[in-house]
């Protein structure tokens, strides 16, 4: 006959004690590879806007990004942005430059759509509809959440591309065609993914979609 | 104590994150904002560190210690004051980087200018008899690369004596003087003779500091009038 050893409380211990870090450590495991857990997703339906009509909604992988626009700032700017935007041709292009905590960059309808993407070429590509001049003279604070339209080195070179900054850059004022401002949902950006070592990232988040909260 | 070093802490990290940006934007690293809230809308930004840059690594400035930044700060910014926003667009300039002994291939420079990244890198400690005249002398570059077509080689010169040839480049001669001729013979330095482009920039120069111009030889007034000529093709209110 087996004789029943009873556990000693100090056994009991460290028996819950593993199943404690069992269900911790798997549990930490769903948690983390969740980016979004806890970034706030942004219902626009229920946020009320002053100037509706020139409220564009990003959505990332972490969820919502409202944009206002500025097209008495930049108006040929926002109008190339608003056309694109309207032709749905940023759904499932590439956030093919992120600069961890600074800036992210999207927009690349030749070379960056998802499916289709060319890592040799990204950052390059074209719209089809042409280059538009840059539109840097007004005053414009670059803070945080600001919008611009990327360039190439030269001056009046602006197409579909464009970049959200992740902090205050200065700097960017007079150099960078503003088109707008973030004004909810910023950390789903900061989610975006990055490469430590290169700008241009490998396998790289995809805008979802966008579209303007009025057609 | 440990206040003090969360003050060091992020005031590093709050320079480190503004030299990525100025990297991005002009290439050249170690680079920390020194002034950008001007009337003009230049940015004045300096050399942190010791910085490399150019083909084959052959540009090298060095940072300056404070005192001789803020000094030279307002005898630049006093000049360059003098160009508009309006004129700077056109001309292409916008940085303004502050460092010390500048040198292109080992050879010291007071400046270098670039109009594709929009930049001048000025050294600060260079001759201070000719500090003034060698920031609008290192402007005229700037201009010059961005209006070739007006700033025609030929045709400046054709307003030397036919038996004159300048040099086939500025470093390609000993004619580096920079003291204005008392007395002057369609040059008003040394160095004027070394190559047309250098020659124009030092009739710029001598014209934005206001130099004597009482007994300029005719060749010297040709160029002047030359100078003044393309300078309102570029800007008609632009002011000598």
């Amino acid at each position: 006959m087996i004789e029943k050893i009873k556990a000693s409380k100090s056994e009991k211990i460290i028996f819950i004690f593993i199943i404690f870090l069992a269900v911790f450590s798997f549990g930490s495991f769903l948690l983390l590879k969740d980016k979004c857990l806890f970034v706030k997703d942004y219902d626009f339906q229920k946020i009320t806007f002053d100037n509706p009509k020139d409220i564009a909604v990003l959505n990332v992988p972490c969820g919502n990004v409202i944009i206002e626009l500025y097209p008495d700032i930049s108006p040929n700017a926002v109008k190339r942005f608003r056309t694109l935007v309207e032709s749905k041709a940023y759904d499932d292009v590439a956030f093919h430059r992120v600069i961890k905590d600074a800036l992210v960059q999207a927009g690349d309808l030749e070379f960056g759509k998802k499916g289709n993407i060319d890592y040799g070429k990204i950052g390059t590509g074209k719209s089809g509809l042409g280059t538009i001049n840059s539109e840097t003279d007004s005053p414009f604070n670059f803070d945080k959440g600001s919008v611009g339209l990327a360039r190439t080195q030269k001056y009046n070179t602006e197409d579909s591309q464009f970049f959200i900054i992740l902090r205050d850059e200065p700097l960017y004022e007079t150099e960078y065609t503003p088109i707008g401002k973030v004004i909810y949902g910023l950390k789903a950006l900061v989610k975006i993914k990055y490469l430590d070592k290169s700008q241009y990232v490998l396998r790289p988040d995809y805008i979802n979609s966008l579209r303007m909260l009025i057609n | 104590m440990g206040l003090i070093r969360l003050i060091i802490l992020s005031l590093f990290i709050f320079t480190h994150v503004q030299a990525d940006s100025i990297y991005n934007l002009i290439k050249i690293p170690n680079l920390e904002i020194y002034e950008i809230n001007t009337s003009n809308k230049l940015r004045y930004l300096y050399a942190k560190q010791p910085f490399t840059i150019g083909v084959d690594n052959n540009i090298n400035c060095y940072n300056s210690e404070k005192k001789v930044l803020d000094k030279k700060y307002k005898i630049i910014q006093k000049n360059l004051d003098r160009y508009d926003q309006k004129f700077l667009k056109k001309i292409n300039l916008k940085y303004i980087v502050l460092c010390e002994d500048l040198s292109i291939s080992k050879i010291n420079t007071a400046g270098i200018s670039d109009n594709i990244i929009k930049t001048l890198i000025l050294d600060v400690k260079f001759n201070e008899s000719y500090f003034e005249r060698v920031i609008h002398h290192e402007v005229f570059h700037i201009i010059n690369d961005s209006y070739k077509e007006l700033f025609d080689e030929k045709i400046w010169s054709n307003f030397n004596v036919k038996k004159f040839k300048y040099e086939e480049c500025s470093t390609c001669t000993d004619k580096l003087g920079l003291d204005t001729y008392k007395s002057t013979d369609g040059f008003f330095t040394e160095y004027s003779r070394s190559t047309a482009s250098e020659d124009m920039a030092e009739v710029f120069s001598h014209l934005m500091i206001g130099s004597n111009l009482d007994n300029i030889d005719p060749i010297l007034e040709k160029k002047i009038q030359f100078i003044k000529t393309s300078l309102l093709k570029i800007d008609q209110n632009f002011i000598l």
